[in-house]
């Protein structure tokens, strides 16, 4: 029997089990998928908008500008810093170095699809490049034909922005002789060097001096740095890359990253296993039932860790009369239950939609509680997207609440352990 | 600003299929003839009802008259509108809610009305149509059929223009001209407000034809004329695909959510009918929409469990002489008012009520009444008059994907729901008056599918800005709009035409800028325009795609709006956008809550 199985393979799933191993525990992961890492930018978003749409400068200094019921507010003092830094080393040890600011404790401030800044804590060196807090001037590269990049819109919403950037095309023939590619078939394409060197020749054409290069997130799966480390010492100029589209990705290469690093610690990530019962006695979890093509499974554990997300992850569900439920444990939620109080009439306001800012509530041990107090099992604890007092994507704070939920959790049960 | 000044025989006020009707018919019988329409072309009612081209059937017993109307234009429309129609059928059927003798007057009306209706047995209804109630008892077929109001009317309008009417849209009437006093006033034209450029235009015209649908009474009162409309809101709602293939009718007295029709990808159910003060800012509530699906599934069982992707509402432009009461029980036909005989003002038609499918006549029997006014005797054509683009034959569900699949489109695809091609949105933006993103909704169904602009707002937010003339582009002129020959619409949902009939924007080297021999014509391709601004683009379309989803965001669906959240606000910083603060002359259409 595991000490821990937990449910979901997220990145709060994945770096939660990943100190629970290194801290002794034996841990098993089941999901039903991947969680929402390739969907998103593949970087680190801690805090980038407070109350109000508030930028957010330093993340780890504005608690204070967060209510009382935010997972962070649950943490220790050093919760969060710690966690970011394990993760940092992690990355650099499985070969996807992730980076900060160059002053330490700021946010970075990256090119976003639109040719935003978008605030992250933490990029992989790849997309930390782009800062836009050093004033290198910045030459956005396209391909031509692909749906999910326009670099004439980064570069000029940038330059709008007061950065100095422009834009220019690269024949999609440089990679292939189709006429449509995605951007999972270009990262692929990238690796084979045949192709990489014409790019690097199409790339020194176009570049001028003290320039930096924008690419779109496609340059390469296995071999990025590798890909990255080519182009920037063919090119005399660093090069970066802006997230597309989903899928992304960056956001592939850290889950496959992570997921080979467990599974050479030994843990057993079973993914396509979508948790549909559990067993209880009293106070204690006794198993997880999952559903696979051919039978049901029970999985026994001393503890469980919900780490399903929230409702794009597709721990919370919903339906047309207003109810909304936790799919593994039915826990309870603190979402209205009545559409009425979901939402509000802007899509783009600062103070996000209510429904999302509901999920499951957790006392300072992160176990999911009651509506008047006490946990609602004894083992079963919870981190991550399906937290209750966050919306993480309106206040870019996503990873954050993930790698440091889910290190809380860890830590809590390697420090007392419940057999 | 500046103010310019032009005259005409007709001008007619209200581009949707009754005004731009009006301008197709007045344009062939000879009139010099100008269309006005305050935003996009079906930007009232006809681009916000259900799709149904109507057999009679519904109106066989309650409303005979409109029963008549409706078969006969019918088959005129199958005709002269040929694409825009798909031939679904339709099936009145009895559920085991509709007692009574409905049933019995219901064939015995057809007969009496004209309306050609068959009774099938049970058994050959479930075969044809499987998700169909299987308690029903008896099911009865007539030529119903489904139409795309936006593709007909911008047809219409192509036609309109080929005869040699000119069609000003974003241009909004804010004011009328007239002459002389009580019992002596005429109507002379109006003051028009450009609402992209912000200029004025005096029309000087012979005869005002108001075809402004739900704004109809606030137009006369610009006249000094009373028209009360009743305006009957109806909500419909959309599934994430077809239920049926055949237009489903509950056979009983028309009533809430009795309608299935099937448009394009989608199944829609409608409708509801109630009477509204405003027909702008028509709020849907939670109870409308339960409702509908309620009743949804007592036609096809387990609807109500289908994935919703939207809901909207349009607001019919009702009118009966001295009438009160429920606005389910007003007329549905057609009523046009003369204002010389009604009110003593001169020069100044309304046509209103009816219905799309009656919009054809509609137009026939104003502009006969024009003639009379303008004291000239000139037959209608439009009966005989096919619109562009009726070689391609009806619409079939699949002819998109059946054109991708020939011609290996799929690397084009920029709405994957939809099936719409970037050559589609650049052939629609160059050929065609495109100004906000959602007008190429209207023009090519982009965002209409299950992700709701999810992928594809960036994409063609980024297409349009890629294909958008610089500034400083010597060969740029603001064309006139007297050249009817560019603006072409009769392909325009046809993935292989746009792919054909224009070469895509090539970007052979660094900082090429885009050259094209088309005519620039569409404000969001024009960067003088302040509405070209793609950061104002993708803002107001983002806001337009939330009104709809709003009322109907639970399950997948509502996953799906948060990854779109996760998409614009966390990946792309979509909030956090140069020009945040900026106003587009459109933006106050879409904050309007």
């Amino acid at each position: 029997m595991n000490d821990l199985i937990v449910i979901g393979s997220g990145l709060a799933g994945l770096t939660a089990a990943y100190s629970a191993v290194k801290a002794g525990l034996s841990v098993k992961i089941i999901a039903k998928g991947m969680g929402i890492t390739h969907w998103h930018a593949g970087t680190i978003d801690v805090l980038g908008y407070a109350a109000k749409g508030k930028g957010v400068a330093r993340p780890l200094e504005a608690s204070g500008d967060l209510p009382d019921e935010h997972p962070y507010q649950l943490l220790d003092e050093k919760g969060l810093a710690t966690a970011l830094t394990e993760f940092a080393a992690l990355t650099a040890e499985m070969g996807l170095p992730y980076t900060g600011a160059q002053t330490a404790g700021d946010n970075l401030w990256l090119p976003s699809p639109v040719g935003a800044a978008r605030p992250a804590f933490l990029a992989p060196a790849g997309q930390a490049g782009g800062d836009l807090s050093t004033g290198q001037p910045l030459l956005i590269v396209g391909i031509e034909g692909m749906r999910d990049f326009y670099p004439k819109l980064i570069a000029e919403n940038l330059a709008k922005q007061g950065h100095s950037a422009r834009h220019a095309f690269l024949p999609l023939s440089l990679f292939t002789q189709r006429h449509d590619i995605t951007t999972l078939q270009l990262a692929k394409l990238v690796e084979e060097p045949a192709r990489l060197s014409p790019l690097a020749d199409a790339l020194i054409r176009i570049v001028q001096p003290g320039e930096r290069i924008g690419l779109p997130a496609v340059l390469g799966f296995e071999n990025h740095p590798a890909v990255l480390a080519r182009l920037t010492e063919a090119t005399h100029a660093p090069v970066f890359e802006i997230p597309t589209l989903p899928p992304s990705v960056p956001g592939i290469r850290l889950h496959t990253r992570l997921r080979r690093r467990l599974e050479a610690m030994g843990v057993r990530v079973e993914i396509g296993m979508e948790a549909i019962s559990f067993g209880a006695e009293g106070e204690r979890i006794l198993w997880v039932e999952t559903e696979t093509s051919s039978r049901p499974l029970r999985h026994r554990a001393a503890n469980f860790l919900l780490a399903t997300g929230g409702i794009l992850g597709g721990g919370i569900h919903s339906d047309h009369t207003g109810r909304a439920w936790e799919v593994v444990f039915d826990l309870p939620l603190t979402i209205p239950q009545e559409r009425s109080g979901w939402f509000r009439p802007h899509f783009l306001d600062g103070g996000g939609q209510p429904v999302f800012r509901g999920g499951v509530p957790v006392n300072a041990n992160f176990q999911p509680i009651r509506p008047e107090g006490g946990p609602v099992y004894a083992n079963l604890w919870a981190a991550g997207g399906g937290l209750s007092g966050a919306d993480s994507i309106r206040e870019r704070s996503v990873e954050g609440i993930a790698l440091s939920t889910g290190g809380a959790v860890a830590s809590l049960l390697a420090s007392n352990p419940v057999k | 600003m500046h103010t310019s000044s032009i005259s005409t025989e007709i001008l007619v006020i209200g581009g949707g299929a009754t005004g731009t009707g009006v301008a197709w018919d007045a344009a062939l019988r000879g009139f010099r003839t100008i269309l006005v329409e305050k935003r996009d072309l079906t930007h009232g009612t006809t681009g916000r009802y259900h799709g149904l081209l109507h057999s009679g059937g519904r109106y066989v017993v309650k409303d005979p008259h409109s029963a008549v109307e409706c078969i006969a234009e019918n088959r005129i429309l199958r005709r002269t509108h040929t694409h825009c129609i798909e031939d679904t059928g339709g099936f009145f059927v009895v559920t085991p809610e509709d007692e009574g003798d409905y049933p019995d007057r219901f064939v015995a009306a057809c007969r009496e009305t004209g309306v050609p209706c068959q009774e099938i047995s049970v058994a050959e209804a479930l075969r044809r149509e499987p998700m169909l109630n299987p308690r029903i008892s008896r099911v009865f077929e007539v030529p119903d059929g489904a139409a795309d109001s936006f593709l007909a009317t911008h047809a219409t309008a192509q036609a309109a223009r080929q005869a040699g009417a000119r069609i000003l849209i974003y241009h909004e009437v804010v004011g009328l001209l007239t002459e002389g006093g009580d019992g002596d006033k005429r109507v002379t034209g109006a003051v028009v407000r450009d609402t992209v450029s912000g200029e004025s235009i005096h029309i000087h015209a012979d005869l005002v034809i108001n075809a402004s649908g739900a704004w109809a009474g606030q137009l006369a009162g610009m006249a000094g004329v009373g028209v009360k409309i009743i305006p009957g809101k109806g909500v419909m709602v959309a599934t994430n695909h077809r239920l049926v293939n055949s237009v489903i009718n509950r056979c009983k007295m028309p009533s809430d959510g009795d309608i299935l029709v099937p448009v394009h990808t989608v199944s829609i159910i409608g409708t509801t009918d109630e009477e509204v003060t405003d027909p702008e800012n028509l709020v849907i509530t939670a109870e409308e929409v339960q409702y509908m699906l309620a009743e949804g599934d007592k036609l096809v069982p387990g609807l109500s469990a289908a994935r919703i992707v939207r809901a909207w509402a349009g607001v019919r432009p009702l009118y009966q002489e001295g009438f009160s009461g429920d606005s389910r029980d007003a007329t549905r036909s057609l009523t046009l008012l003369d204002h010389k005989a009604r009110d003593g003002v001169q020069g100044f038609l309304t046509i209103t009520g009816g219905k799309w499918t009656t919009f054809r006549m509609m137009a026939e029997k104003t502009v006969d009444r024009a003639c009379e006014h303008l004291g000239v005797e000139r037959t209608c054509t439009t009966a005989t008059t096919p619109v562009p683009g009726i070689e391609q034959g009806h619409y079939w569900l699949g002819h998109r994907l059946h054109e991708v699949e020939e011609e290996q489109l799929q690397g084009g695809l920029v709405c994957e729901c939809e099936l719409v091609t970037r050559q589609m949105v650049e052939s629609a933006a160059r050929r065609n008056p495109t100004v906000t993103l959602d007008d190429l909704r209207r023009d090519v169904r982009l965002g209409m599918g299950p992700c709701q602009g999810g992928f594809c707002t960036y994409r063609a937010v980024g297409i349009l800005h890629e294909i958008g003339r610089e500034r400083h582009d010597p060969d740029f002129v603001l064309e006139g709009e007297s050249d009817a020959e560019d603006w072409e619409v009769a392909y325009l949902q046809s993935p292989a035409e746009s792919s054909r009939g224009h070469s895509i924007t090539e970007h052979a080297t660094p900082d090429a800028i885009p050259d094209t021999p088309l005519p620039t014509r569409s404000p969001a391709i024009d960067q003088r325009s302040p509405v070209s601004n793609p950061n104002l683009l993708l803002r107001d379309f983002l806001q337009e795609r939330w009104k709809g989803v709003l009322p109907v965001l639970w399950g997948r669906q509502l996953k799906q709006e948060r990854l779109d959240e996760l998409i614009y606000l966390s990946l792309m910083n979509a909030d956090h956008l140069p020009d945040d603060e900026a106003q587009s002359p459109l933006t106050g259409f879409y904050r309007a809550s």
